[in-house]
């Protein structure tokens, strides 16, 4: 089975996925996606909860495998575990992935080391700067909010500054300052011509950020659009419509 | 090779200071290993048996059974808030993470047994101190193998719902020939023999120590990956 919109698969593509497969027993979580990004592209995937998007994210960060298709990420095979893949990508997902006895500056200094950066401390405390903390950065994270933590989880995803970024429903917890401030990293983020994928359910603000827009319905990609040839209110309708049709 | 080092040194270090900050595995490993060897006194009649015949076995179960809570506990911190999928992200290898958490796991297991000693000691009026360089051999030797094998069960079992039950029912069958050797090795030196006259216990700790960790090398990958 393949997906119902394709997107062209090109050679200089940042991302190509071909036909991505992934069932859990019985269950397909994903049935056949092909699509391809740009460097500098920003894609938002919507779609209703047990779509699939966070299975995608996973395939694509290499944390899991694919039952069946192909898909390259900087020009690496995600199926193979290459360390330069891991490299070139971040991940901001539901959890944090934050140590919540070591404070703010520990935990960065920490994935600072594991990702082999030099001047480990300056970089963490920079990351931490970056997302408005600093004031912070000696504290455990264990007595963050939510949204604070997800701030910090932010400045561990890019703290080295990978060309490729995944976004699992990221602004699920913060509020509106931290909103704020994420929108406008992920937007100067995209100006640097980082490549990112972002899954959301905030139509009008996944609309608004991304420059590619789908719909993903029941482990398809439903729809497969340029964002700039849709307003809100019109891709409201054509989201409902997608999701109606897809089920 | 410098920064697989630098991960494996990251590693530790984080586990080092996470522990300094809690104290919840050494406190939990301690009290219950000095637990086993004050029911082991009352159940023991020392006035009957010898005390170096049975002490050494009482000492290991108290450092496996303390070492297994350890073991748990260990790749649940990973667990929490998603660390260990943090930690797959970065491009370390799967191998550095094993060698960082087998390094952390010893370290807080060697610290636990080094102040159940002197406990060990006290409680069944045996004198360790004359032996302590060939005892302090056995028990990095026996330490180091159930942590190169535990590591690797704990971070298999981290993944399942009874993870708790999991890891002793995988590791205890396992950890069968080391633990036969550590107890005889520790009886024998409590007896007054040196460790040069068992060296068929020590190749064979020492084997399997190797096996276990040679499996875990080969395997951590598998065991990682979603």
């Amino acid at each position: 089975m393949t997906n119902t919109v394709d997107s062209p698969v090109t050679a200089e593509s940042a991302i190509e996925v071909q036909n991505i497969h992934k069932s859990f027993g019985v269950l397909q979580a994903l049935r056949g996606i092909s699509f391809s990004l740009h460097a500098g592209d920003f894609l938002t995937i919507f779609g209703p909860n047990g779509a699939g998007k966070t299975t995608l994210i996973k395939i694509l960060a290499g944390l899991t495998r694919a039952t069946g298709g192909t898909a390259k990420v900087a020009g690496f095979d995600v199926g193979n575990g290459d360390a330069g893949l891991r490299q070139k990508i971040g991940v901001i997902a539901h959890a944090t992935c934050l140590y919540a006895d070591l404070s703010a500056l520990e935990n960065l200094v920490f994935y600072a080391n594991m990702y082999g950066l030099d001047a480990p401390e300056e970089r963490a405390a920079l990351a931490i700067k970056e997302v408005g903390l600093e004031g912070r950065m000696h504290d455990r994270i264990g007595t963050f909010s939510r949204g604070m933590q997800q701030r910090i989880s932010i400045a561990r995803a890019v703290i080295h500054d990978p060309s490729i970024l995944f976004l699992d429903e990221p602004f699920t917890g913060l509020d509106p300052h931290g909103s704020k401030v994420l929108k406008e990293y992920l937007h100067s983020l995209h100006t640097k011509k980082r490549t990112l994928i972002m899954t959301t359910h905030d139509l009008s603000c996944g609309l608004e950020m991304g420059d590619k827009v789908a719909v993903q319905v029941k482990g398809r990609f439903a729809l497969f659009e340029n964002s700039d040839n849709l307003d809100v209110p019109e891709f409201e309708e054509l989201y409902f419509a997608t999701i109606n049709n897809g089920n | 090779m410098r920064q697989y080092l630098n991960q494996i040194k990251a590693i530790v270090l984080k586990d080092l200071v996470t522990e300094l900050k809690t104290k919840e595995l050494f406190s939990s490993m301690f009290i219950f290993a000095l637990l086993v060897i004050v029911i082991f006194i009352f159940s023991v009649d020392l006035s009957i048996v010898k005390a170096n015949e049975v002490g050494p076995g009482i000492l290991w179960v108290a450092f496996l059974f303390a070492g297994t809570m350890g073991l748990n506990r260990s790749f649940m911190l990973e667990k929490e808030n998603g660390c260990l999928e943090g930690l797959i992200l970065t491009p370390a290898d799967r191998t550095a993470i094993y060698f960082g958490k087998l390094i952390s796991n010893l370290i807080f297991l060697l610290v636990m047994e080094l102040f159940i000693l002197p406990l060990f000691m006290i409680f069944f009026n045996i004198d360790l101190i004359s032996f302590l360089g060939p005892l302090l051999v056995v028990i990095f030797m026996g330490t180091l193998g159930f942590c190169a094998i535990g590591t690797l069960l704990s971070s298999l079992s981290s993944n399942l719902k009874t993870r708790e039950i999991m890891l002793p029912i995988l590791l205890y069958p396992l950890i069968v020939p080391v633990v036969i050797a550590v107890v005889r090795m520790t009886g024998q030196i409590l007896g007054g023999e040196s460790l040069g006259s068992m060296m068929n216990w020590v190749g064979l700790t020492l084997a399997f120590d190797i096996i276990f960790i040679g499996v875990s090398i080969l395997t951590i990958d598998h065991i990682l990956e979603e």
